[in-house]
Formats: C-alpha cells, sequence, structure tokens
C-alpha cells in the first residue's frame, strides 16, 4: 500500500528562512494529489522533502508505515520529473529510459522489453535511438515521464513538469498524464503553479501559500467552498472579485430581510444565504469580505428575468470577446481586497475592479454603463481580520 | 536583413594585411629553427641567410638524440610516426567517446611502451631521460591534478556555504602569486626532507613495493616527484577554479534525477555528471598538459640533474655546451611537435576552456 502521509513537517533553511511550516498531509493508495500555490511559497521544497533532496528540520514523512526521514533518496522507491526534465544529455532516450533498471541490475532482456513498452505507451517508439537534444519540449517532457513509469515506484514526484512547455502542448499532456496516472494507479504528488493544472488533474488539490497549507479539498470542493480569501482569489480563472462591503438587516414584518452594501450600491442577499451560515449574523453593519465568481455575474439585457434588487450598475471598462463567452470588465466603487497571492497582476489590486462572465450574446460595448445581473445565492463571505470564510 | 557577399573594401584589405603579419610574425621564428634543425653547419653559419636550396640532413637529430653516428634516421622517424598515429588515432576515439578514458589510457599506454622500447632498437642519449622525465611528470601532473580538481571542483560548486567561498578566494590567492614567490620555500622544504630521511635512516629502507629499479635512496630533491608534487601545487587552483565552472553549468537537477532514479551520490558522479563533463576534462587536462610540459623554472631549482626537455634545451643555447645551433634547434623541433599535434587534435576543447563559464553547455 503506497499511502503517503506526511506529519507536521518544518523546513528551516540555515538563514532563519522557515520555507514550509507545520505541513500535514495524507495521500491514499493510488490517489493523484496535486500542490499548488504561488511562486515561493514552499511547494517545491515540500515535494523535495518527499524526494530525500531536501533535509527534513522537524516532522516525519511515511510511506505506507515506513519512515522516511533517514532514508537515501536512491532508497525511497519513488521517481520524480523535474521542471527542466533533466534527461541525461550523453544517453540516448533508450538510454535515458533504462538507466533506473541499469541501476537495479535488471537484467538486459527485460530492461529492453521494459523501455519498449514505456516508450510504447508514451508514443516515443521513434525517438528510442535519438539523443534528447534532438526532440522537440513535448518528446523531451515524455521521456521524463518514461524514466519514471518504467520504474513502476510506490509514488511519483511531478515538479512542475508542464511548465515548460506551450500552451497547446501543455494542455494535451495535462490530460495524458493524469491519463497514464489513473491506468498505472501510482500515487502521486504533483507540484504547480498553475491552478488550471491543479483543477484538472489531481483527485484533491492542497493550496499551500508562504510555507503555510491553506486548505486541501477535491477541486469542486476547493471552487465551491474555499477556506479563506486566498484561496478564493488563487483558484479560478479570471480570480474571484473580492470586495470589503457592509451586510445589514432590514427588520420586517414578513421577516428579515438581509442586503449588502457595496460602495455606492446595495445587492440584496437572499434570505436563505443568511440562513445557511449563522454565524454572519454577528457581523451585521461590520465590513466583511464579500466575494463574487466571474460567471456568477451575467448580463442583464441577456437574462431580463432577474430580481432587480439584486442588481449592479458599473461602466464596461474592457470587454474581451472569447466566443464562447465574453468577459467584462468593469469597476465598482467598493474597496478591493488583496488576497495576498504574490503573482497576481498590481492592477488587480486596484480598488473596485471587477471581473464578469456574460454570455455570448451579451452587447455590452466599452464605455457602455450595464445593469448586471448578481446570483446573490452564490455569494461567499469572509471575515475581513481573518480573511477566513463564514460558513457556519 | 539581406545578406550580400563581403565587398573587397580598404579596411577589409588592411584588416586581412594586419592578419597576415601577424601570423608570419608568430610563424616565422619557428620555420627558422625547423629549417636551421635539417641544414649542415656551414648553411647556418654562412655569413649570407641560406633560406631555399640547401642540403637537407637529419644529423642535428642524430647527435640530440642518440649515442651513434651511423644510424638511418628514416628508420627513427617512419618508428616517430608510428607511434604518433596510433596514438593520435586513439585519443581521436577518445575525445568523441562517452567514455573517453579507456582510450586515453591506451594512448598513453602505445606512448609508454614505445618510450620503453626505444632504446632497445637504438642507442640513446642522456637527452632520451629528459624526454622520458618530460612525459612522466607530464602524465602524473596531469593525472593528480585532474583528480583532486575534479572532486574538489565538484564540491565547491554544489556547496555554496562561507568557507567554500574563502577556498576558492584562498586558491586565487595563490594562483595570482608569482612562481619565483613559491620556488625557494619548495626548494628548502625538499632539502629538509631530505635531510630528515638521511639523518633518521629512513631513505635507505628497503620497500620492497616501492623499490623501483635505479633508486637506491628515498629522497624528495633531484626526483620527478618534487616536480610533480611542486606542478600539482602551483596549479591546482587552476584546475579547480576552471572544472568548478564547468561543473556549475551541470543543472543541479541531473544528480538528483540520477538519485531518483537509485544511484548513490557516486554513482550520480561517474555516471551521469562525468560523461556531461568529457569536455571540460579534456580542456582543463590540456591546459595542465601544457603547463607541465613546458615548466623550467621548478624543474631548474629542484631538480638539478633530473631535467626536462626544456631545461635541457635551454643548456644548449647557454653556451655551456659546445653542441651546435642545429642541436639546438633540432631540440625545439622535437618538444614542440608532439604539442602541435596534440593541439591540433584538441583544439576546439582548448578555445572551450578558453570561454569557460561564457558559454552554457
Amino acid at each position: 500500500m503506497s499511502t503517503v502521509t506526511l506529519k507536521n513537517l518544518i523546513k528551516d533553511y540555515p538563514n532563519g528562512f522557515r520555507a514550509i511550516t507545520d505541513l500535514s498531509l495524507h495521500l491514499d493508495d493510488g490517489e493523484f494529489l496535486v500542490l499548488v500555490g504561488p511562486s515561493g511559497c514552499g511547494k517545491s521544497t515540500a515535494l523535495r522533502m518527499i524526494a530525500g533532496l531536501e533535509d527534513i528540520t522537524s516532522g516525519d514523512i511515511y510511506v505506507g508505515d515506513r519512515r522516511l526521514n533517514d532514508v537515501a533518496p536512491k532508497d525511497r522507491d519513488m521517481a520524480m520529473v523535474f521542471q527542466n526534465y533533466a534527461l541525461y544529455p550523453q544517453m540516448t532516450v533508450a538510454e535515458n529510459i533504462a538507466f533506473p533498471l541499469k541501476l537495479r541490475r535488471v537484467p538486459r532482456a527485460e530492461r529492453e522489453a521494459q523501455v519498449r513498452q514505456a516508450a510504447e505507451i508514451l508514443e516515443l517508439t521513434e525517438q528510442l535511438e535519438k539523443k534528447p537534444a534532438h526532440l522537440s519540449g513535448g518528446q523531451r517532457q515524455r521521456v521524463a515521464m518514461g524514466r519514471a513509469i518504467v520504474r513502476h515506484p510506490a509514488l511519483f514526484l511531478m515538479d512542475e513538469p508542464l511548465s515548460n512547455l506551450d500552451a497547446k502542448l501543455r494542455v494535451q499532456m495535462r490530460a495524458d498524464i493524469a491519463g497514464i496516472q489513473r491506468e498505472l494507479g501510482v500515487t502521486t504528488f504533483y507540484v504547480t503553479h498553475d491552478q488550471v493544472e491543479a483543477m484538472t488533474m489531481g483527485d484533491r488539490v492542497a493550496v499551500i501559500k508562504d510555507g503555510i497549507l491553506q486548505q486541501v479539498d477535491t477541486p469542486e470542493g476547493i471552487y465551491g467552498s474555499p477556506d479563506n480569501v486566498f484561496v478564493a482569489a488563487f483558484i479560478g480563472s479570471p480570480s474571484m472579485n473580492l470586495y470589503e462591503a457592509t451586510l445589514e438587516r432590514h427588520e420586517e414584518a414578513g421577516g428579515d430581510r438581509y442586503s449588502v452594501v457595496l460602495g455606492d450600491q446595495r445587492l440584496a442577499v437572499p434570505s436563505e444565504v443568511v440562513a445557511e451560515r449563522p454565524a454572519l449574523t454577528e457581523h451585521l453593519n461590520r465590513p466583511v469580505v464579500v466575494g463574487i465568481r466571474p460567471e456568477h455575474l451575467e448580463d442583464a439585457a441577456v437574462v431580463a428575468d432577474h430580481p432587480d434588487d439584486q442588481r449592479l450598475d458599473a461602466t464596461v471598462d474592457v470587454r474581451e470577446a472569447l466566443g464562447a463567452e465574453t468577459l467584462v470588465h468593469f469597476n465598482l466603487s467598493a474597496p478591493s481586497v488583496d488576497s495576498g497571492d504574490p503573482d497576481a497582476l498590481d492592477e488587480l489590486r486596484d480598488s473596485g475592479r471587477c471581473t464578469a462572465r456574460f454570455s455570448a450574446s451579451s452587447t455590452a460595448r466599452v464605455g457602455d454603463r450595464a445593469r448586471v445581473n448578481v446570483d446573490a445565492r452564490h455569494l461567499h463571505f469572509f471575515d475581513r481580520q481573518t480573511h477566513l470564510a463564514i460558513r457556519s | 536583413m539581406k545578406l550580400s557577399r563581403p565587398s573587397i573594401r580598404p579596411s577589409r584589405i588592411a584588416l586581412h594585411a594586419v592578419m597576415i603579419l601577424l601570423v608570419v610574425w608568430s610563424v616565422t621564428p619557428f620555420v627558422w629553427t625547423a629549417q636551421t634543425s635539417i641544414k649542415f653547419t656551414r648553411d647556418v653559419a654562412s655569413k649570407t641567410p641560406v633560406l631555399w636550396g640547401y642540403e637537407t640532413t637529419a644529423n642535428a637529430y642524430r647527435n640530440f638524440w642518440l649515442d651513434s653516428d651511423d644510424v638511418n634516421m628514416w628508420g627513427v622517424l617512419a618508428f616517430v610516426l608510428v607511434v604518433a598515429a596510433i596514438a593520435a588515432a586513439l585519443g581521436l576515439i577518445g575525445r568523441r567517446a562517452r567514455h573517453g578514458w579507456p582510450w586515453f589510457l591506451g594512448a598513453t599506454a602505445v606512448i609508454c611502451v614505445a618510450l620503453w622500447r626505444f632504446p632497445r632498437f637504438w642507442e640513446a642519449n642522456d637527452e632520451y631521460d629528459f624526454l622520458v622525465n618530460s612525459v612522466v611528470v607530464t602524465l602524473l601532473t596531469m593525472l593528480i591534478s585532474l583528480s583532486i580538481g575534479l572532486l574538489a571542483g565538484y564540491g565547491l560548486a554544489r556547496y555554496t556555504g562561507i568557507s567554500g567561498a574563502v577556498i576558492l578566494i584562498v586558491a586565487l590567492g595563490f594562483r595570482a602569486l608569482p612562481r619565483t614567490a613559491f620556488v625557494l620555500p619548495y626548494f628548502f622544504g625538499a632539502k629538509e626532507i631530505d635531510e630528515w630521511l638521511t639523518s633518521t635512516g629512513v631513505g635507505s629502507w628497503n620497500f620492497p613495493l616501492i623499490d623501483f629499479p635505479g633508486i637506491d635512496t628515498l629522497q624528495v630533491l633531484d626526483t620527478r616527484l618534487a616536480i610533480v608534487l611542486a606542478l600539482v601545487a602551483v596549479n591546482q587552483p587552476f584546475t579547480i577554479w576552471m572544472l568548478r565552472s564547468f561543473f556549475i553549468e551541470v543543472p543541479k537537477e541531473m544528480e538528483e534525477a540520477a538519485m531518483m532514479d537509485g544511484a548513490t551520490r557516486l554513482q550520480a558522479f561517474r555516471k551521469v555528471i562525468i560523461p556531461i563533463m568529457w569536455p571540460a576534462i579534456i580542456a582543463t587536462g590540456l591546459f595542465t598538459m601544457l603547463l607541465a610540459y613546458n615548466e623550467y623554472l621548478f624543474v631548474r631549482v629542484l631538480a638539478p640533474t633530473e631535467w626536462t626537455l626544456p631545461v635541457a634545451i635551454v643548456s644548449l643555447t647557454g653556451g655551456e655546451s659546445s653542441r651546435t645551433i642545429t642541436e639546438a634547434a633540432a631540440a625545439s623541433v622535437s618538444i614542440t611537435l608532439p604539442i602541435v599535434i596534440v593541439i591540433i587534435l584538441f583544439q576546439k576543447h582548448l578555445v572551450r576552456g578558453l570561454g569557460a563559464g561564457a558559454v552554457k553547455g
């Protein structure tokens, strides 16, 4: 059983920098876990600690029941795919793939058979006698995969294996890697900064920031109910729109009604939204962070059937027609919230910037004053101080 | 951009003129020496230089190398050419092979066997011993320098702590000091050791395993060992720096990948890093070879009688010797040609070595 358990892993560098703080994770046998985070968040360090290429300051790593802290990398029975592939330039593709077997003194005939089999899975049969220098980026990536799968290891470690490929190839390899992993059923720990890879490939996604694990959940869980502002903004493209707003209660005869004040506009909040989150009532009349996913905004000119008090007015700044949908950027007068993603563009931190995913049939033009339907049932609420989700 | 054939412009003509002048400037002395080495003394001594149409002779070579006057030099030339051709062929294969060292070992073995057998065919002079000294000193210096340099260069390339930087800076400092600053301390040090060996009697012990023929007493001064030790010491900083700069170009992921694939660190070094480093090892080895082969000062001071060829040649020109100028020329040509051959074979690696660190591998 190749389950992987990380217990309270800590990594301190000699200069005092703490790269990983108290990381605990568990991977089930055959699970594909993606560790995702912005650059410099410690995700590669975590992977390298599992690989044994980086010392562990404190904490434990187990594969099955076996504690691996003091086991040399070569004895950990893990295969790693590096970001730059790290193919051996002096060896042919066949020799590269056979190298791990050769080190294990696998007999030549068996070795050749296994290399051939791996090459067939990866469609590298034509390339077997070539040197890595004569391969395309995608082929090199597949050779690196071949070197990993030929061994049937207990665990695959992948360190941003797709980030050196061009966009089209990345989409294809994304599916290929996920497919191969499912076919082989090898437990996989995959590190990336690309949240699309995380969402599409992982059985579960772990989001990490500044060496601290933020949330571990299925892709749907992470996307649908992010634990904090950072996860909310980091997962999803375009990002969730996050504003400082005030929640108000209006006591009326037919039951209390709630609304959110976004700058100079007011948005009605269905009472079931508040009913699902009783803790929200503790934040009444105080600023909270409100999040709206771009797909929960729609052009009122396209969908007319929408409660009027769940609409916002805004002037269209930028329109990006993508064919299947149209991204519309506009400005709300409410103050934006910085999610703390170091990779986010500075202009996205500008106050009030909002991105909406309109239907392709939207005719909103730059400069138009648009009416925007807000699907208020899908609003996200976060504490303004702690940035934690208000869910209970 | 439109590509046009280079037009003939005055600036180009001037450039070529300067280049031709530089080539003539550097080649003329060597051509002159080569000519002198195959002339008769009367042509060399004539008041008007005899530039062509002179009678050629191999007397100078015969007199310099051999102890006999009636040897057919064509036979000697044929022997030397055959040995050189075999060694060069092995070297060429080794240059291209992934693991070149067996081939270079073969080339070295061919040269050594030839040097060993040569005196059985022809009766050689003392100068022949100096040639043997040159070869032994060069090979040993290369071997030791490269072994230490590879390990130290790799370690210093991968370890980025403060003590690594200190070692590198100190090494650079030693490299920057003039040779003359070392030669006397080495001399006195060697002398001290020899005196200790004599006074304690250790020097006259009989070590069964290192009881080489011709060595009665153990000593440092005036041995090949002294030259090799001194050359390794002064050359090591350069070897370490040069190899380190090549190692830095090899991504760290290379050995990490090997270790993940199941290799120990040593296996990763041997099976993955060294083959990648092969051209760099050749380049560094060549520079070490040139240094050891051409060394004059250390040999002159540390080995008063166990000369290598440069010292032997200088002794011909100083007036201490009654040998003729033609013999000095023959000696110069003999010592230069092997190096010229090696450089022609490996010039690509030398150029790469000169630009070490500038080009990403």
